[in-house]
């Protein structure tokens, strides 16, 4: 209970100064906002996790990331503070809602998850095969203490990714096709799920893509899954997709990924996103 | 298909063969950026999934071959990606429809009914052919048909899936004539025989299925003592 205080505060604090549509927004309420717009069974399937929302588990994950965002470590000892999320160094309110995008440095596009490794190994120094950059699933991990953390400074936020560079562009169109390609030996492809409204696999009500108001919780990762009982990631839901769709693993960060993430992404452009949502 | 197959490696081949050409690997992986805007978005996918390996393409599937085969598209599930969110046109139809026919392969001795009780462990497992990470293992455990992840089947069954049509009552409905067992059989084979760029998994092409589950699952939908049908 304490935690929604906690989370309470600084809204009460900014609320004279930030007016605009951009400014947090707590995840339950930025939901409820949405289920009063649209009638939606994805939406509304849980009342459980609506309940459950103010106190959700993924809060404590998101206070540890931000001790280690602020902790000097790593073999260069230094903290997370100049690590530049696209919108600055150091600037995480908004910078989530606008990822993946290019970033001049890398010359890449780059997703939460692959930023924050390139941050990692370069302002802190940390090898690849180090647990804090190389586990990236689980609520123990760093890398998930840390996406929970600075996702949730967007929570409220539209969904927003650049668009501006070409490559972009083309890897946002990229993953459009990757979204609708069907392979494998089921013939599946992410559109067979995630194309119709109220369209239900056993009792589990799918999202629609073409819906932006469901989409947005869709791709509100990180989530708490409560039937993982564990904070999740986006990475994490397209490696799942793909196992689930029986066309093998997907490599954590690859290029194909962040196009599909993207291209998701792109899908939910203008609707606030639920940061940290929780997901069955 | 496996000519198909060739093509699209040996493709692959040459892109990288360019890269190596003009830039050495190192650099080619810099020049990402510039490289991807010169595709196709149609390419670049390919690209991303083969060249740049955005998969674990030598881990090896159940049924033989590795998850590069899963990931090389076949006509029909070219054709059927090709036409994104919209719907299917006339054209695509008849094409579809018509490779669909053609890879149809009746049993040998004739269409008959199995086992429903065998049929109905088949329409209600999951299980089978994930691989990447917890591979599912065939030694152990067969795999199933997943028909409860979207169709409603027995009435007492609430967890069913919407995305198929519901498929209770299915023989009380029907008969049992041969007409509606070669139909049926036929759906569960190659459904894009009868409804072009459906969801549904081939699952006698594909070799989800064997023949001997199919005529079980058969008989869950079409016997008269079947729970579908009660």
């Amino acid at each position: 209970m304490f935690k929604r205080i906690l989370f309470a505060i600084p809204i009460v604090l900014t609320m004279p100064g930030t007016l605009s549509a951009d400014s947090y927004k707590a995840p339950e309420d930025v939901l409820k906002g949405l289920i009063e717009k649209v009638d939606s069974k994805y939406l509304t399937q849980s009342e459980q996790n609506l309940m459950m929302m103010a106190d959700n588990p993924a809060y404590w994950t998101a206070e540890d990331g931000e001790a280690l965002f602020y902790l000097k470590r790593g073999p260069n000892n230094a903290s997370l503070e100049t690590c530049d999320f696209g919108k600055g160094p150091g600037v995480l309110e908004g910078a989530y809602v606008e990822m993946p995008r290019y970033f001049e440095d890398t010359g890449k596009v780059m997703d939460l998850e692959t930023r924050l490794v390139h941050c990692m190994t370069t302002i802190q120094g940390f090898p690849k095969d180090d647990p804090a950059v190389k586990k990236r699933h689980g609520s123990g991990s760093d890398m998930m203490k840390l996406q929970t953390f600075i996702a949730g400074k967007s929570s409220g936020y539209p969904w927003n990714p650049p668009l501006n560079h070409p490559v972009e562009k083309t890897m946002r169109d990229a993953g459009k096709v990757l979204f609708y390609r069907r392979a494998g030996n089921m013939d599946f492809s992410c559109n067979t799920c995630h194309g119709a409204t109220n369209k239900r696999i056993r009792a589990s009500v799918l999202p629609n893509i073409n819906v932006p108001e469901e989409w947005t919780k869709a791709i509100s990762w990180p989530a708490f899954r409560v039937g993982h009982d564990n904070v999740r990631s986006s990475q994490h839901r397209v490696r799942g997709c793909y196992w689930q769709m029986r066309q093998g693993r997907v490599e954590a960060g690859s290029d194909a990924s962040i196009a599909l993430i993207l291209y998701w992404t792109d899908a939910a452009r203008g609707q606030p996103a639920i940061l940290p949502d929780m997901k069955r | 298909m496996f000519t198909h197959k060739i093509l699209t490696t040996a493709g692959g081949l040459a892109v990288l063969g360019l890269f190596g050409l003009f830039a050495g690997d190192s650099v080619a992986e810099d020049a990402s950026a510039a490289d991807y805007s010169a595709m196709t978005p149609q390419e670049l996918a390919d690209h991303l999934i083969i060249e740049k390996a955005g998969f674990r393409l030598n881990e090896k599937a159940q049924e033989g071959g590795t998850t590069q085969d899963r990931l090389t598209q076949d006509g029909i599930q070219k054709a059927c990606s090709a036409l994104g969110k919209r719907s299917i046109d006339s054209t695509t139809a008849s094409k579809v429809t018509s490779i669909a026919r053609e890879s149809i392969k009746l049993p040998e001795g004739g269409i008959k009914l199995g086992d429903w009780s065998k049929g109905e462990a088949v329409a209600r497992s999951g299980y089978g052919f994930r691989i990447g990470h917890r591979n599912d293992n065939h030694s152990k455990r067969n795999p199933g048909g997943n028909c409860y992840a979207c169709h409603a089947l027995a009435p007492d069954e609430f967890t069913y899936g919407t995305l198929g049509p519901s498929l209770t009552g299915y023989g009380k409905q029907r008969g049992n004539s041969d007409a509606i067992l070669k139909y049926t059989y036929e759906v569960i084979y190659n459904a894009h025989t009868y409804f072009p760029c459906t969801a549904m998994p081939r699952f006698g092409h594909n070799g989800v299925l064997t023949q001997q589950q199919i005529s079980d699952v058969m008989a869950y939908l079409l016997d008269p003592k079947s729970p579908v049908n009660k």
